[in-house]
This record gives structure tokens, sequence and C-alpha cells, in this order.
């Protein structure tokens, strides 16, 4: 190992702790203060009496668990049928997955209710419906997060070292077998960091799910919410906010110090795609496709189809001024926040590779409750709140988690010995990072970009921000029109939300799409060298 | 390829820092605080713009619960230099606060005219109450309720849907109107009854009218909304109707009237233009605007209706709380609330 002094090891850590020290823990500490410091302690052992509170806490807990435990159990084998199996439109299938990212709330509540709902198309077939049942609150979990694991999934197992597996079943070991000694160890560190960030998406938030699982299965994000927002009691909702904080915290640490011991370099010689050839093959293929339609895609069909029988005068509103410049907007924010997510997230990575708080670190975005951060910063930095750095600052905040954990999975499975023979043979660090670690970590660095940008062409927290009017995103400007009442305003939000997953895909095909041929080949390419050679 | 993806990625992020750095061109700007509703046609804010010569910079801060705490906030460094939204529900904590500074020139108010009080000067009002689904009612036979009362009897279970008052400002409202309308005691009473009888809760006004309401998919005909609603849903009707598919219900202690006002926030800079801007909302083109664009009532007597709002009926009696009772009480009343139909 090529040792560096540490400190010349963390430098590159430079820019992302500052942007998280000036973006993140110093509103938080500031809304703390002016909560009263000493009123703090008091508070968090006076939440655990309170009965509703504990009640919420433990509750938030369990579906946060739970949604893991299931977004687990569907998503891992629907990932190893994408990532083993070729058939036609896999790499699309691939994309549309992170749809359900972009959809507005409130939306895609809609299109599950149109499903699911009193009227739904499936509850008229069942003959009984799901809303404010727990099951719908844990639907509409898996709608946002089954995409997370499934890409994981397929990444991780994309780098499974293919002459292990071979040498296994050659050994004699059962597809199981071989599966679970062989594969499985490869991929954990991916899905353990998969299912973080699930676990803390369902922990802290408070969107889809309390629509549709009613107030009374609210979370503690919503409590923290009307404390500060509605009642400005800062004291309590800091001290709930802390008591939240230490909870995700401990599971952000526990998770980087676990990833940090499986972290081990891969092989790369990857396992070739094969077509589905034998009956039980192709129903494997079919039956991933069912999870991901149920799951993920029939939500988002309801809602174009809702707006495809809205008609003409419906489709209107994409000629209309206010769409064009909310348009405009989505596409400027959109682009410098992925700017600004990537540099944030490379650099976060490749400085979490010496310390485990830095790896714990890059979670802190969703482990701090959002309202906190917002109320912080408008103490904080008045002057700046209603600033536009400081909007598209808060985007990349909520996005660049996805890049910094993309990446940091891809290089702890890098091969050392390629960087080592690159500086061997005389390239500088930086020749060396950018001609041998870039290239190896593109993929993934793609993916954690298309989760990036599909963060931030949807919503998140930042309504919670100061806005103004001309700063109208389409996200915004589809609230607007789900705030008053008539047919035409739910139509043209309908219209405007079928628009808004159009410009998700099509960016989401930009990103990634060069990357899937350049695998592909790069693939063949070394599929034809070893046909060569054993011929 | 990964040359030019990291070029690219190299040049936007100069590209934003530099828009980082980039000086604040301050012109002579008034800075206006709006809450979320806030909505004017663009022509007249800009006819306002050329007339008091200054550039209109609108902030959004949420709803008005939202924004009057963000005020209070962040009092020691105004964020802006007037204030748009401050309803009579809330005016005393605002004053309690110190945030508000009265604006002197108002004139008296004039007889009938709603008012909001402690310096802010009334724009606009609207009554929140309780809407139903016509075609719902008339498919069931079911006779439209009459009193609160009869909402808490058996055939009226699983009919009522409200917003959570700690998360939206109309369930906020329709509390109050609840405690106005029957005294304190027998309003929690009657939310417990309710809670017995199903009564729905939703986080927000868009959650509730848009997944719940069964005009829309939910199975719920009773919401709480506005007086205005009807009118907004014939104007945004898809065809051409003549009447409302939805009623308002003005009910013993299910009404309550928001008078909505603009204020000088204390510490706020552009004075001369700041009252510019509080004459310019009870300007007659504003009032006129603001009926359609925000789906309120003018709050200036003799403003010329808008024609599509003989669809929005205005109640013959209300009953209201002082602002002082609610600043005093409300946080209590609304834990309360929660505890009794929620937990």
């Amino acid at each position: 190992m090529l040792q560096k002094p540490l400190f010349q090891r963390l430098a590159v850590g430079l820019l992302p702790a500052g942007f998280l020290l000036v973006m993140l823990a110093a509103p938080v500490f500031r809304l703390l203060f002016e909560g009263g410091a000493s009123a703090l302690a008091g508070m968090v052992g006076a939440l655990w009496q309170d009965d509703y509170l504990r009640w919420r806490i433990v509750w938030t807990f369990v579906q946060a668990v739970l949604t893991c435990v299931v977004a687990l159990a569907l998503g891992l084998p629907v990932a190893w049928v994408l990532a083993r199996y070729e058939f036609s439109g896999r790499t699309l299938v691939l994309r549309l997955l992170m749809l359900p990212f972009v959809v507005p709330t409130l939306v895609a509540a809609l299109g599950v209710l149109a499903l699911w709902g009193p009227r739904g198309l499936i509850s008229g077939w069942l003959g009984f419906h799901l809303q404010d049942t727990p099951w719908l609150l844990l639907y509409g979990n898996l709608f946002f997060n089954l995409c997370v694991v499934v890409r994981a999934g397929v990444d991780a197992l994309a780098q499974v070292s293919a002459s292990r597996v071979a040498a296994a079943r050659t050994l004699g070991a059962t597809p199981w077998r071989a599966f679970w000694r062989v594969e499985w160890p490869a991929i954990a560190p991916w899905l353990a960091s998969a299912l973080s960030l699930v676990f803390l998406y369902c922990f802290s938030g408070f969107g889809l799910a309390l629509i549709l699982g009613g107030q009374r299965f609210a979370t503690v994000e919503v409590e923290i919410y009307t404390l500060v927002a509605h009642e400005l009691k800062l004291a309590e909702a800091g001290a709930l906010a802390l008591c939240m904080m230490m909870l995700t915290g401990g599971v952000a640490l526990l998770y980087a110090l676990v990833e940090k011991r499986l972290a081990a370099p891969s092989r790369a010689d990857v396992i070739a795609l094969r077509r589905p050839a034998t009956l039980r093959q192709g129903l494997a293929v079919a039956g991933a496709m069912l999870v991901l339609i149920v799951f993920c895609a029939a939500p988002l069909l309801a809602i174009v189809a809702r707006a495809a029988l809205a008609g003409p005068t419906a489709w209107a509103v994409l000629l209309e001024e206010e769409t064009r410049l909310a348009l405009g907007n989505t596409l400027r924010f959109s682009m410098t926040a992925l700017a600004l997510a990537t540099v944030l997230g490379l650099t976060h990575a490749l400085a979490a590779r010496h310390s485990v708080w830095l790896r714990a670190s890059a979670f802190l975005p969703f482990v701090v409750s959002p309202v906190t951060v917002a109320f912080g910063l408008l103490l904080l930095y008045p002057q700046w709140t209603a600033s536009l750095p400081l909007l598209v600052a808060a985007y990349a905040l909520l996005a660049y988690p996805f890049v910094a954990k993309s990446i940091g999975s891809a290089l702890d499975s890098l091969p050392t010995h390629l960087e080592q023979a690159a500086r061997t043979l005389g390239a500088t660090p930086w020749r060396s990072f950018w001609r041998v670690t870039l290239p190896m970590i593109a993929p993934a660095l793609r993916r954690g970009m298309a989760f990036a940008a599909a963060t931030s062409l949807g919503e998140f927290a930042v309504t919670l921000f100061l806005s103004r009017p001309e700063w109208m995103t389409l996200t915004t400007l589809i609230y607007q029109r789900l705030g008053r009442p008539g047919a035409a305003n739910l139509d043209g939000a309908l219209v405007l939300a079928c628009l808004l997953m159009a410009l998700a895909l099509a960016a989401f095909l930009l990103i990634e799409t060069t990357q899937a041929k350049a695998i592909d080949n790069r693939t063949q390419r070394k599929i034809n060298r070893k046909k060569a050679y054993h011929a | 390829m990964k040359q030019r993806l990291l070029s690219l990625v190299l040049t936007t992020s100069c590209a934003m820092l530099s828009w980082f750095v980039a000086p604040y061109a301050l012109a002579e700007e008034l800075r206006v605080l709006v809450h979320n509703s806030f909505s004017l046609p663009k022509p007249l804010l800009a006819q306002f713009e050329a007339q008091a010569g200054v550039k209109l910079s609108v902030i959004k801060g949420g709803d008005s619960g939202e924004l009057l705490n963000k005020l209070i906030l962040t009092r020691a460094q105004p964020i802006a230099d007037v204030v748009f939204g401050i309803d009579n529900a809330q005016v005393a904590k605002a004053q309690a606060a110190n945030v508000i500074e009265a604006y002197a020139s108002a004139p008296p108010v004039r007889a009938g005219a709603p008012a909001v009080g402690n310096g802010v000067v009334a724009v606009d009002y609207s009554f929140v109450a309780l809407n139903y689904d016509k075609a719902a009612f008339a498919k069931s036979g079911l006779p439209l309720p009459k009193t609160l009362e009869e909402l808490t009897q058996p055939q009226y279970r699983d009919l009522l849907l409200v917003q959570n008052p700690a998360t939206s400002s109309p369930g906020h409202v329709f509390l109050l109107a609840t405690i106005a309308g029957l005294g304190e005691t027998a309003a929690f009473d009657w939310w417990a009854r309710m809670r017995a009888n199903g009564v729905k809760v939703a986080k927000g006004w868009s959650e509730a009218y848009y997944t719940e309401f069964s005009k829309n998919g939910g199975t719920r005909p009773l919401v709480v909304s506005y007086a205005t609603s009807p009118a907004a849903e014939v104007f945004y009707s898809k065809e051409k109707i003549t009447e409302s598919p939805t009623g308002v219900l003005f009910l013993k202690g299910g009404v309550f009237r928001q008078v909505e006002g603009v204020a000088l926030i204390k510490g706020g800079g552009q004075h001369e233009a700041a009252a510019r801007f509080i004459e310019f909302m009870r300007s007659p083109a504003v009032q006129e605007a603001l009926q359609t664009s925000m789906w309120m009532f003018p709050a200036e007597p003799g403003t010329a209706r808008a024609e599509v709002m003989r669809h929005a009926v205005e109640p013959a009696s209300f009953d209201s709380l002082s602002s002082e009772t609610i600043a005093e009480k409300d946080a209590d009343w609304v834990s309360r609330w929660t505890k009794m139909v929620l937990k």
C-alpha cells in the first residue's frame, strides 16, 4: 500500500466536510442553541416518558425495519435476475426503476390510490381497499425504496468474480451454495449500504407513507415539523430531533463499521449476461418483472393513464408560460445541483476510504431532520435564505449522499493492484486516479449521479425552504395546482407529472446510456478474448 | 467520454461558483414576505413596480402559521420589509413577538368591513366551513346535516374529513371554529364523539381534497374547505357548468372567518415603498383580481365581485374568538386535540 501522511489522505475531504459544516451542522446547532441548551437535557428524558411520543418512535423504527426486510426479500431476487440474464428492454428497465423517486409525493399517492384506494381499479376486482391500513403505508415505502435495493444489487452482482463462481460450481457446489458462499459475501457491503439508505429514508420520511397510512401512522419527523414550524417550541423540537439523530446516527455509524470490515477488493472478471434458456429461467425473468410492475410501475402507469384520459384541454397546460418557466428552472436547478453533488460525492467517497467517521457522515443529510436544517439556516444566514445559491446548495445536500455511497461501495471493491501497477510504472497519483481509478468507478459514479438527478428533479424536503415565485419548478407548479379546487387543476397536475417523468427518464438515459454500452462492449471483448484463449 | 463528462462537471461547477460569488444587484428593492397561496396577475405587479419605482422581491414562506414563525425567528435581522398573510387568528401572537410595526395611515375601519387589528391592514377574507359533494349526498339520499351534533349520529358515520390542525391552516381554523361556536368544553366533547363516529384526519388541504374527498375518488363526502371553493370548482371545471358540484354548509360551530392582512415588518427598510405596497393591496385592481387568483373575498367594501363568485355564498352569521384568547390558548388546544383525536 502506498501510504501518504494522514492529513494528505484526508485533504480531499475538506470540501465535503466544510460543506456539511456550513449547510448542516452549524444550522442545527444554531437551532438547538436558540431553543436553550439547558432545557434540552431535561427534555430528552421527558420525551421517553411521553407514551404518545414513545409509541411514535417505536412505530417509526418498526416500519423502517419492516420495509428494509421486505425490500431485501423482494429486491435481491429481482436484482439477481437483472444482473444475470440478458433480455430485451433490460437496460431500459434499469433506468425506469428510478422514476418513483421523481414523482411528487401527492401525485404518487394519487397513482397508488387509483389502484388500491376505495375506488381503485385493483380494489374493485378484489372487493376491498387498503386505504388507512399499514399495508398501504408499506406499499408506499416499497414503491420509493425497492429501486434503491435493486439498483445496488445489480451493480454489486455485476462485480462478482466470474472465475470464483465458476470454480465453486466446478467443485460441485449447487447454484444456491455458490450464491451463498461466493456471491453473497461479495455483494453484502453493497446491500448494507442500500438498506441503510432505505432505513434512513423510511425513518425520517414524511411523504407518501403519511398520506397513504393516515395521520395515525405519522412518523416522528411530523412531530418535529409541528413543533418547529407551527408551535415554535424549539427546545422540544431540538430534543426530539437530537434523539432521532442519535438513533439514526448510531445506525449510520454501525453501518460504516460493518462496511469497512466487509470491504474486499474484487477481481475484474465479470460474469457474462446470458439469455434465459430454460422455462425456469424464463419464469424467473417474468417473475422479476411482475414484482417491479406491481410495486413500482403500476402507480406510475395509473398516473399516465389518468392524464391521458383527461383529454386535450388538460394537455394544453404544456403550452402555458408558467410551465415553460417551471421547466427551465427545473433543468437549471437540477443540473447545477447535480454538478455540485457529483463533486461533493466524489471527494467525500475518496476521503471516506480512510475514516469511519467520514464514511458515516455521508448519511448525515438523511439523518438530520430537514425542518431543523431549514429553520436553522434561516436563523444562521437570514440574509441568504431567499437566495438561489442556498436553494441549490440545499438540493445538492440532499442529493450528494447517493453519489458518495455509490462511489464508496465501488472504491471498496476496487482491485488495488491496478492502481499500484500504474504508480509503479511512474504515473502520478492524479494520473493514476484519472486513468485507472475513475474509469473503474465510472459506472458507480453514473448510478449515483442518476439517483442524485432524481432527487434534485423531485421534491423531498426542499419545499421547507424559502422560495420565490420566479423559482417555480415543475414540482412546485404541480403542488400549486393541487392547492386549488377544480377538476381542471387536478388534470393539469397529472399532465405536468407526466412531463416531469419524461424529463427524468431523458436525464437517466443521458447519464447512463453510454456507460451501459461501454460496459457491454468491454464485457464482450473480454468474453471474446477468453473464448480465443480457450480455443 | 469520461473526460468529456468530467470537464462538463468541472465547467458547470465553475459556473456555479461564479454564481455564488456574483454580487447581488441591490437596486431599490422591496422585499415582500407572503404565504404560499399568494398569487396576483403579473401585469398588476409590474404596474406597481413601475409606479413605485422599486423592484418587488416576493418571498414565499410556507403556510400562514409557518410564515409568522419564520418572521419571529428572524426578527433580529428581518428577511423582508412588508408581510402579507398575517390573519386575525395570529395577529396577537405577532403582536406579542413584536414583529409588526403599526401602519399609521390606515383609515378607520368602515362599519361592516372585516378587520385584522393591531396595525395589520385587512386585504381579504374567507370562511372556513364544511363543503359537501352534491352527487354523493344525492346518491345516498341522506339529508344534509343541520348541526354539528347530527354528525355524531350513526347515519353520518365515516363521512367527515378534516385536516390536522397541527399541520394545516384550514384544519387549525376549523378547530377554532368549533371552540368559538360550541364553547371549549362542548367542542372537545364533540371532537371525542366524532372520533368515535369515524372522523378522518388528513395532513393538509390538498391531501384531503384530492385523495379522500368523494368528489375526487375518496370515500368522504364532507370536507373542511372554504366558502369560495364551490366557485373555484365552477371556474376550473372541465366543461362549462352552471352549478358547482360541491356546496358549502354553514353550521353553528363550523364556520370561522379568516381575515388576512398586510403589515410593515419591524426593522425592515423601504418604508415609503412598503406603505405604497399596502395601499396597492387595497386598490380596486388588486381587490378585484385576488378574488379569482387567491379565492378570497375582497375586504374593501364596494369592490365589484367577480362573476364566478356568485357561486360563493357568505354565511348570515358566524362566531369568532378574540386574537388574544387564541394566542394564549392555541398551543394547548392543538395538543389537546391531538391527544383526543389522534392518539
